[in-house]
């Protein structure tokens, strides 16, 4: 092959069948999707080889380096599970009434869909994407575009489906981008606020009801509660690359900069055209800067998820429409 | 027939499937320093520099065809960036057919530089720019050196692989 024909006949040929071959890729070629699957036939059984000569090896390795740091992170985990117990109920209380709430107003939640829970496989193997492989593919149910998250949030979406196993792109990777809000109370609002990335996130619970004595009209004696007025901002969160938080730009950028404060909590904000059905947390605020020449704020978000400690996720079974899922 | 399956092709499929499984196991699982050194990589532009510009420009286009196969990436982008590592790493037989295994060393660190950083600027013919970052002023020297570090126990594998005879020097007699 090498001798018939020239060094840069072989280098042109090479270079041309990577352009055409990235172009029928791009455009959805089926031929390309089959030999995907082709090839990851091919792979699982080496896969499977190489992980079982590799995991003993790197076990050990990682058992007589970190034992110590081992003993003092699950100490650290029993004190943090204890802590949890205690919101844990108030949680859960919270949850059902914000369902009976969505199902009384006919919206779609995370909670209006099944999920199917897998095990993380392993990491992209590139420097320059931030994906994930998990131990679920088609079989199960898992399509193209659903929405992946674990117990505290938002991680990615799916962008690649196998028989078995599937690849989520993280929030964290450029390419990622989903529909967004901020709510927050007229009370939390501190226009202006300028943080510096790293400074402590502001408290961001709620003020309780605030009760007033009755207007007029009403019978005397009795008190009627005022509810805080709650502001929504919209808008999109994108992912920077590296461990860069994320970026969050709203649809209407001049009245975000007075309502949006740091701590702030950013979900899903839903909608037919939406990667994710409404509710499920990303992250909190953790930067708000008014960017100088004009009037746009940008707000970076820090994910619940810690993407870096993942073993277990969860894929939410809402299917976006294809519009919302691009290629 | 026989004469494809004697041929590099089937070595170039076997090693590049334990190559790919070898990244992901290892590689992918310990990054040093947060960034996942390349041995995928190494490998071709330990092929580029034991066979010459088209054996690498071969190698760099099936394995990271094999990469992109198995990976998230488009088909043919790591294809067209490993294929340009091996371009350069076999670049080195323009100087010397047969080279000290120092000199591929050097030529492979050049190689993977370019392979590894080929890898954003593809992504920009895809049209995807998040990677062009400052990131790369460390993703692509930390990548480049352990290839360079790989390259001497890569080589007789990726000649073997591309089929690659060492060249045996006879002195003439007058």
């Amino acid at each position: 092959m090498f001798s018939s024909l020239s060094r840069r006949r072989v280098v042109l040929l090479v270079v041309l069948t990577c352009l055409l071959l990235i172009t029928l890729d791009k455009q959805g070629n089926p031929l390309t999707d089959r030999a995907r699957r082709v090839f990851d036939v091919m792979l699982r059984p080496v896969d499977a080889a190489t992980n079982a000569i590799v995991l003993p090896l790197e076990r050990a390795w990682y058992g007589i380096t970190n034992y110590e740091d081992l003993e003092t992170e699950n100490a650290a985990l029993r004190d943090q599970i204890e802590h949890m117990r205690g919101t844990e109920i108030e949680a859960r209380s919270a949850v059902l009434q914000y369902r009976e709430l969505a199902k009384l107003n006919q919206l779609t939640s995370k909670y209006t869909f099944e999920f199917v829970t897998a095990e993380v496989d392993g990491d992209s193997p590139s420097n320059y994407q931030q994906t994930l492989e998990i131990n679920v593919g088609s079989d199960r149910g898992i399509e193209v575009g659903m929405p992946v998250t674990d117990g505290a949030g938002l991680i990615g979406r799916i962008t690649r489906v196998f028989p078995t196993r599937s690849i989520v792109l993280l929030i964290t990777d450029p390419t990622f981008a989903v529909a967004a809000r901020v709510l927050s109370t007229d009370e939390e609002t501190d226009p202006g606020e300028v943080a510096t990335e790293g400074s402590p996130p502001a408290e961001t619970e709620a003020e309780p009801v605030d009760t007033t004595p009755v207007a007029e009209g009403s019978v005397e004696g009795e008190t009627t509660t005022t509810l805080p007025a709650v502001i929504r901002e919209t808008g999109t969160v994108e992912g920077r690359g590296g461990n860069r938080t994320l970026l969050l730009r709203f649809t209407e950028s001049t009245s975000a900069i007075t309502s949006v404060k740091v701590g702030a909590v950013v979900d899903t904000a839903g909608g037919t055209g939406s990667l994710a059905p409404q509710g499920i947390p990303i992250g909190t605020i953790t930067t708000v800067l008014k960017q100088s020449g004009n009037s746009s704020t940008l707000v970076e978000v820090r994910p619940n998820a810690d993407l870096r400690r993942l073993n277990y996720v969860a894929v939410v079974l809402f299917l976006p429409n294809v519009q919302a899922v691009g290629s | 027939m026989y004469r494809i399956l004697a041929g590099p092709a089937p070595r170039l499929l076997v090693i590049g499937l334990f190559a790919l499984a070898i990244q992901r196991a290892v590689f992918a699982e310990h990054p040093l320093h947060d960034v996942k050194l390349q041995f995928v990589l190494a490998l071709v532009v330990a092929a580029g520099a034991g066979g010459g510009s088209d054996r690498g420009a071969v190698a760099g286009f099936v394995l990271g065809l094999m990469y992109d196969l198995g990976g998230n990436t488009p088909l043919g982008q790591t294809a067209l960036a490993y294929g340009m590592g091996g371009i350069v790493a076999g670049y080195l037989h323009s100087f010397t057919p047969d080279p000290q295994w120092w000199l591929a060393a050097v030529f492979a660190v050049f190689g993977a530089a370019v392979g590894e950083l080929s890898v954003p600027l593809a992504d920009l013919v895809t049209g995807e720019s998040g990677w062009i970052t400052g990131d790369l002023l460390v993703n692509v020297p930390v990548v480049a050196v352990a290839a360079g570090v790989m390259c001497p126990a890569l080589l007789p594998i990726g000649r073997w692989m591309m089929g690659v005879k060492r060249k045996k020097w006879k002195a003439m007699n007058e």
